[in-house]
Parts: C-alpha cells; sequence; structure tokens
C-alpha cells in the first residue's frame, strides 16, 4: 500500500505528497500532460525537442542543473507519445532548490536563441544515434504509420523526420510553452520524510503565485476500427531478416488493458512464454522473439517481434505463429500457466515499488488517469483476471484483419 | 514577493551512515554477505563465480554462463526455467572479464525454493547438444547484429588496443570463433570454474538466521579452493587508430588509459577529478561538445576498477563530420585542467553533487549491498567511504591540477575511432 495525500493549488495545480520516512531523499516529479500525440502533424517531434529547452535556464534562473547539483541532487526527464515528465531527487535537507528551479521553469523559461539552437543539433544527434544509426533503428519510425493512419501516435516521439526539428522556430517554442506548461496541465509528487504542512507551505510559496493559464480541451482524432491486414516489407543492411507484429488493444484506462498486458506476457515475456517455448526452442524458427504493449494511454498496441533464424522464410514463421495465436483464440489458458504469469506480475511489481522515484513517478502517471490510488488497485485488477477474460480479449484482439506487420528483409551491402 | 533570482540556501551532507551486512564464511577465505532491513517482501540472492572470460578459450566463459539452466538428464532447459517462473523469479547472469554473475530477484518466500532449482539445474547441467548448439547460432546473429553498431566496433578495437600486452584481456570474439567451441570444453569450465568456483554468496532480504543457513548448505559445497590470479601492469598501444564504417551517421570514440582502483592513494581525489571531466550533467566534456557545440546527445568519463587495476575512460559517439573536432575540444578539455586551476565554485559544486549522489547510492539496503561489495572486492571496509568523504570535502585546486598532469597527458592514451 502506496500512501498519499493530495492537494491543489487555486492555480489549478494537482500537488501529491508521499511520504517515506526511512530514506535521506526526496523526490520532485513533475508531470505534464503533454506528449507527442499533442503535436501537429506538420512540426512532429516537437514536445521531446521542448524538454531539453526545460534545461536551457528559465525566466529568472540562467542555469537549471547547475543549482541542482550544487545542492547534491541530480535530475532528467523523457517525453513519450502521451506525457513529458520531470524529475529531481535531492539530498532532503535541500528539497526547496529542487522547488525553486521547478516552479520557475514552470512560471516561465528564458527562451534563448543560442538553447534553441544547440538543443536542435543535439535533438538531430539523439535522432542519427537512436533511430538512424542502429540496426534496426527505424523500425519504430515505419510500424508506427503502418499501425495508425488517423491518431497520432503514427509518429515516433523523436519526431517523423529529422527536418521537423531543423525547422523550429523560437516562435513555435514559446506558443508550446502557453498551451501546455501551465499549473493547471501539471502534477506535481514530492516524496521523502517530510510533514505533510512543511510540503503545503512550501509548494505553496513557491508554486502559488504563478498564473494558472488555460487548460486546454484534447481533440485528438479518433483511429478508425482497422478492418483489414497490413503489411510491409522494408530492405536494409542488417544481418537477419526481423519481424514486427503490432495488433490494436485497448487504451489505458480500459480494464481490458490489463488482460491485454497479461496476454502479452503469456505470448512471450519469460523463458516459459508460449512463443519462447514453440518458435525458438521446439522448431528453431527464430533466434529470438518476444511480446509486450505499448502501454499507451490512447488505444495501443500488442506487438510481437524477433528475428529469424537462419534459413527460415518469414512465411515459415508466419504460419506457425498464427497456429499459437488461434490456440489461444479457441482454448482457454491452463490454471497453473495463469498463477505462474500472476506471480511474475506481483513480484515486479513489488521490485518496482522498491524505489521511491517509480512511486513518484507511478503516483503521478495514476492522478493523470483519474485517481491516484489507482497505484493501490492495479494488483487487485490483475489478481481477478480470469483465463475466460484472456480467451475473451485473445479472440478480440489475435484477429488477422487487426494485426500490421512489418517484415524488415536482410539484404548485403 | 519571493526572491526567485537567488537560490534557497542550501545544507551540505555532514555525515552518511554506511551499514555493513552480516558476514559468514563460506570456506575460509569465501564469504557469504547478508543485508537485512528491507522495506518490502523482495529478495535477491547473487553468486559471484570464478569464472571470468579470462579463463578458457575465446568465448567460453560466456557460453558456459548463457546455458547454466540448459537442462540435465531429469529436467529441460523449458522445465527449468517454468519451475521458476512459477515462483515468479527474475534471473540475470553476466560475465565480466574477471568475474560472472548470477543473480535472482523474487519475493522472499519464494526465494529458497528457487535456490533448489537453481543449484540443481547447475549442477546437473548436461551441456545438451542441441541447447549448445541454439545458443551458438543466436550468439552469433546477436554478435553480427552488434558488429552493425559503432559504439561496438570502437569498443571492440579499443580492448584490442588498450590490454594489447595481455593476450586474455585484449581478445575479443569473431561469429567464426563460435564454430570451434566443444562440449568438452563446456563441461570441463562448468566443472572447475563453477562447481569449484564459487567466490562469495551476496543475500539482500528479511532473512532469517536459518534461512541463511539452508543457502550455505544450499551453495557452500561449491565454494573455490584456489585464489584466483589476475594480470596488472597492462601495457597498452598508445595514439590514434580509426575503423571506418562506410555509411555511418556517426563515429564512437573512445580514449582511455591505465590507472588504478580504490587500493591506490590517488584514487579518491581523481574521483573528483574525473566528475569535473565528464561524470556529470554539468562536466567540462558535456558543457563543450554536448551544450556548447551541439556535437553529440552525450559524453562522458569514467573510472572502472579491475580485480588489481583500474582504468579511465573516455566515451562518446559524435557527428561523423566532426570527428576530429570533437577530438580536439576533449584533448583542449584534458590540457586546460593540466594548465589552469579550476576555480573554487566550480570545485564546491563537483563536490557538493558527489556527495549527494554518495548519499544516493547508500539508500537502502540494495544500493548498501553494492558500496560495501565494491570496498569488498578491494580489501577494504566501509570505513573507506567516509575516507572519501573526507578527501572530497578536502580536494584543492591545485591537487586537481596536480593529478591532472600526472594522469591527463594526451600522449598516454589509447585513442580510437568508428564510424
Amino acid at each position: 500500500m502506496i500512501h498519499y495525500e493530495k492537494f491543489t493549488l487555486e492555480n489549478g495545480l494537482t500537488v501529491l505528497f508521499h511520504k517515506d520516512t526511512t530514506t535521506p531523499m526526496a523526490v520532485v516529479n513533475t508531470l505534464y500532460d503533454v506528449g507527442a500525440r499533442d503535436e501537429d502533424e506538420s512540426k512532429t517531434g516537437f514536445a521531446h525537442l521542448f524538454e531539453h529547452l526545460m534545461f536551457g535556464g528559465s525566466v529568472n534562473i540562467p542555469e537549471f542543473d547547475t543549482p541542482l547539483q550544487n545542492a547534491g541532487g541530480e535530475n532528467n526527464a523523457f517525453t513519450s507519445n502521451d506525457i513529458t515528465n520531470y524529475y529531481d531527487v535531492v539530498p532532503a535537507q535541500n528539497l526547496e532548490t529542487a522547488l525553486w528551479l521547478e516552479s520557475d521553469r514552470m512560471l516561465s523559461l528564458a527562451f534563448t536563441p543560442k538553447s534553441l539552437e544547440v538543443q536542435r543539433n543535439v535533438v538531430i544527434e539523439e535522432f542519427k544515434q537512436r533511430y538512424l544509426n542502429q540496426p534496426y533503428g527505424d523500425v519504430w519510425l515505419q510500424l508506427r504509420p503502418l499501425a495508425y493512419h488517423v491518431h497520432p501516435y503514427k509518429w515516433a516521439t523523436i519526431g517523423k523526420e529529422i527536418r521537423h526539428i531543423e525547422e523550429a522556430t523560437m516562435e513555435d517554442v514559446k506558443t508550446f510553452f502557453k498551451k501546455y506548461y501551465t499549473p493547471s496541465n501539471a502534477i506535481l509528487c514530492i516524496a521523502g520524510d517530510f510533514e505533510l504542512e512543511e510540503v503545503k507551505k512550501q509548494v505553496e510559496k513557491w508554486y502559488g503565485d504563478i498564473p494558472s493559464g488555460h487548460k486546454y480541451a484534447r481533440m485528438l482524432k479518433k483511429e478508425p476500427d482497422q478492418a483489414e491486414f497490413r503489411e510491409k516489407i522494408i530492405e536494409r543492411e542488417v544481418p537477419v531478416d526481423a519481424f514486427y507484429y503490432a495488433f490494436k488493444m485497448p487504451e489505458r484506462k480500459n480494464p481490458d488493458y490489463y488482460v491485454a498486458d497479461v496476454l502479452s506476457d503469456a505470448l512471450g515475456r519469460d523463458k516459459s512464454s508460449r512463443l519462447y517455448k514453440r518458435l525458438k526452442k521446439e522448431l528453431e524458427l527464430v533466434s529470438e522473439v518476444s511480446a509486450y504493449i505499448t502501454g499507451s494511454l490512447d488505444e495501443g498496441l500488442l506487438i510481437i517481434s524477433g528475428r529469424l533464424s537462419n534459413g527460415v522464410s518469414f512465411e515459415q514463421l508466419d504460419e506457425e505463429l498464427w497456429k499459437i495465436l488461434n490456440d489461444l483464440q479457441r482454448h482457454k489458458i491452463g490454471e497453473d500457466e495463469l498463477k505462474r504469469l500472476m506471480i511474475k506480475i506481483r513480484t515486479a511489481k513489488e521490485f518496482q515499488e522498491q524505489g521511491l522515484l517509480n512511486r513518484a513517478m507511478n503516483l503521478c502517471l495514476f492522478e493523470l488517469l483519474g485517481d491516484a490510488n489507482g497505484i493501490n488497485e492495479e494488483a487487485l485488477i490483475y489478481e481477478k483476471i480470469t483465463s475466460g477474460d484472456l480467451l475473451r480479449i485473445s479472440r478480440q484482439i489475435l484477429r488477422k484483419t487487426n494485426c500490421s506487420l512489418l517484415k524488415v528483409q536482410a539484404v548485403k551491402k | 514577493m519571493i526572491d526567485r533570482k537567488n537560490a534557497p540556501s542550501i545544507q551540505g551532507i555532514a555525515s552518511i551512515n554506511f551499514e555493513k551486512p552480516l558476514v559468514f564464511d563460506i570456506t575460509k577465505g569465501n564469504h557469504l554477505f547478508c543485508m537485512t532491513n528491507v522495506q518490502n517482501e523482495t529478495a535477491k540472492f547473487e553468486l559471484y563465480f570464478d569464472a571470468g572470460s579470462i579463463y578458457g578459450g575465446t568465448e567460453t566463459a560466456s557460453v558456459v554462463n548463457a546455458l547454466l539452466l540448459s537442462g540435465t538428464k531429469d529436467k529441460t532447459s523449458i522445465q527449468i526455467n517454468t519451475e521458476i517462473d512459477e515462483l515468479g523469479g527474475f534471473l540475470e547472469q553476466g560475465v565480466s572479464m574477471e568475474n560472472a554473475v548470477f543473480t535472482v530477484y523474487a519475493l522472499r518466500e519464494n526465494i529458497l525454493p528457487i535456490a533448489r532449482i537453481v543449484r540443481d539445474a547447475i549442477e546437473n547441467c548436461v551441456f545438451d547438444t542441441r541447447e549448445l548448439e541454439q545458443s551458438i547460432n543466436s550468439r552469433k546473429q546477436k554478435l553480427r547484429v552488434n558488429m552493425e553498431k559503432v559504439s561496438v566496433l570502437a569498443q571492440r578495437s579499443f580492448r584490442q588496443r588498450f590490454f594489447n600486452s595481455s593476450e586474455k584481456y585484449s581478445r575479443v570474439t569473431n561469429p567464426e570463433d563460435l564454430d570451434f567451441i566443444t562440449q568438452e570444453e563446456l563441461m570441463q569450465f562448468h566443472q572447475q570454474h563453477y562447481l569449484k568456483g564459487l567466490k562469495k554468496m551476496v543475500l539482500v532480504g528479511n532473512f532469517s538466521q536459518s534461512e541463511i543457513d539452508s543457502f550455505m548448505d544450499v551453495f557452500g559445497a561449491w565454494a573455490s579452493e584456489e585464489t584466483p590470479t589476475f594480470e596488472t601492469g597492462f601495457e597498452n598501444i598508445k595514439g590514434y587508430a580509426h575503423l571506418e564504417k562506410k555509411d555511418a551517421l556517426q563515429t564512437a570514440i573512445r580514449i582511455g588509459r591505465h590507472l588504478f582502483n580504490k587500493t591506490h592513494e590517488d584514487y579518491s581525489d581523481f574521483l573528483v577529478l574525473n566528475t569535473i571531466i565528464g561524470d556529470y550533467f554539468g562536466s567540462r566534456l558535456m558543457r563543450n561538445i554536448r551544450e556548447d557545440k551541439g556535437y553529440t546527445y552525450g559524453i562522458g568519463s569514467m573510472v572502472s576498477e579491475m580485480e588489481h587495476s583500474g582504468y579511465f575512460m573516455i566515451g562518446t559517439e559524435v557527428g561523423k563530420e566532426v570527428k576530429d573536432q570533437a577530438l580536439a575540444e576533449i584533448k583542449y578539455e584534458l590540457d586546460k585542467l593540466k594548465t589552469k586551476l579550476v576555480p573554487q565554485d566550480e570545485l564546491d559544486l563537483v563536490k557538493n553533487y558527489m556527495l549527494g549522489q554518495l548519499l544516493k547510492s547508500a539508500d537502502g539496503p540494495y544500493s548498501m549491498m553494492d558500496l560495501f561489495l565494491s570496498v569488498e572486492q578491494h580489501g577494504l571496509n566501509m570505513d573507506f567511504y567516509n575516507q572519501v568523504i573526507h578527501s572530497i570535502n578536502a580536494v584543492t585546486p591545485e591537487r586537481i591540477k596536480e593529478l591532472a598532469n600526472k594522469y591527463l597527458n594526451w600522449d598516454d592514451f589509447t585513442i580510437v575511432t568508428a564510424g
């Protein structure tokens, strides 16, 4: 059970406080309800570029990192298609330094041309390092537009292409900040060995006078139901053929999201999973295979991916894979198998909650989903999943007309 | 109105509460360490074997490690893995040059039964030929994929040139090497380096004395009786080498020199110098090469420790067109530390940052155990960290400059680029 207190400032900022008396550290986690899905299709990659600019100085403080490091702290951030999350971990006695820094960049940025110029270059190098200069690195740039035709999940967080990042202007930066980086669009979590009153006082002091801004209404285009099997083959100079089967699955708030998660575990989480056993160990069709979900807030994807063994064709794999998927739609999985999946989920969650930062991040995420207490209800949702649920969701998801298949064909240089 | 221009006052870290684990003898010289006081029901056990990649043929150590749960005469690998999954166990296996580690994470109530399954599987592993073949084939594929990465190419070339004086430490695996591995050599390695190679056992979790005793019973018979001999006094090929990779968009850079580990008198002060150079976000290299020039997504430096030695290394990936500029800027930053004193405010910031990070790395029993293992490896105890705190607080700009002149001479470095 993770305890927390919640309060809201007049400007709309939601604040969570999680007390942990065993740690000498404090976490300040800030979730902004903006991600790549909120971008304009002609200006993709912007939410992530913006995350970099958040470290380029704020209205009253020339540099973000230096004072935090001086207080013995460290920080980082990440952007996904759904959210942008910033965190600071500092010795508890220096909590106020983190609040001073985070509140100032929520108030306003410095918007220096130099920062924009440099971070554009840094992000372009990141684009190259992670997506272009790695074998199979561009797979997600290809798979997303295959699986999504309308919803903004069709582009990756890093952006559709480098050109969009090169073309970002200061005007874009300012507009983006004004629209999304407001107290009413943020959730703050403070974790550590403090008293609630003390936390309230500090938060009120540093965040209370930030103008609330306008809460915008998100109106994303809904992805139409997929009604056909989609397939794309790309040729790349890689050593091995690779495959990515992407199945649409329910959005995060749907209880069936959890069922799909368990289904992906049954397929390919561990060395006792169905795909691993059959495709790798028994038939030796693949050198590696796994199944996982994207964890998206809107309608997401359940992915089955892997690499073919030498001399095996995509057709051979396809035939055997569908036998396994079809079997899941005909027969309920056994109680032993379900029990095995559940104990792994429970164990993983217990380890995840070992970390203070993880707890703070997850509290913010669940609050975004509607209620921070979701963090404590999740275990029960998993426990209640039956083999009947898994059968139902298998039938719903693991259909050919719900599938987008990307094949990476290895070609010689 | 609140004052947003000036930073709130900060409080330094006066002392850190370092805790030692419980220590038990497996045999004379080999120990079991146990850290309790875990706040929830998580637990782990970890086995350290004298089974690093310097032993045996190229890749023998890694293949044996990967096949530890590949089956006995009674059970297949699938059965073994299923049994462990039924108890919610998560495994981690790894081989470094000088050690091999086998780790299990699970809920405390399940971890002893998992330990027994693991013991039986390792003890009676038959190195089934089909399992071996599968493992070799997927390793070959993985290796071929990895060799497409400039970072891996640079790292391999660096290792060859850096440990040039030692055949065992400098070797890297090529896909064709894997064709020559025999079942017999694996079994022999397994017998010698696992079944008689256990160096230490590590437990984290709220274990009772009787549970600790049970772990001792389960694995104790594997305790090593030999004292391993690790090499020291490596010589590197100094100077620059480039590996061309057609069509690469980036160039990976590795720059390093041999150094020392925690047992050396300059170690603690050098850590401060290393942090200034490239071990935090505001480091000289990050500021110059990422935040000023935008040549890279990231650049860093590290001090890496080995059993009897250690080394200093800088690593990054930069745009292919700016490779030479990046190298020149790295050299410029190192030279500047040799000629100009570090400003006091920068040094103070680094001190505060390092103490904060040390506090964080002492937060909780899992982290505390890692801290302990990192001193225990060199025959030191937790007092070492109090000395580190003292050294960090005491180090001066003059001392940093002295160390820079002693250890940062460009001509001493092995420099490799790939891309």
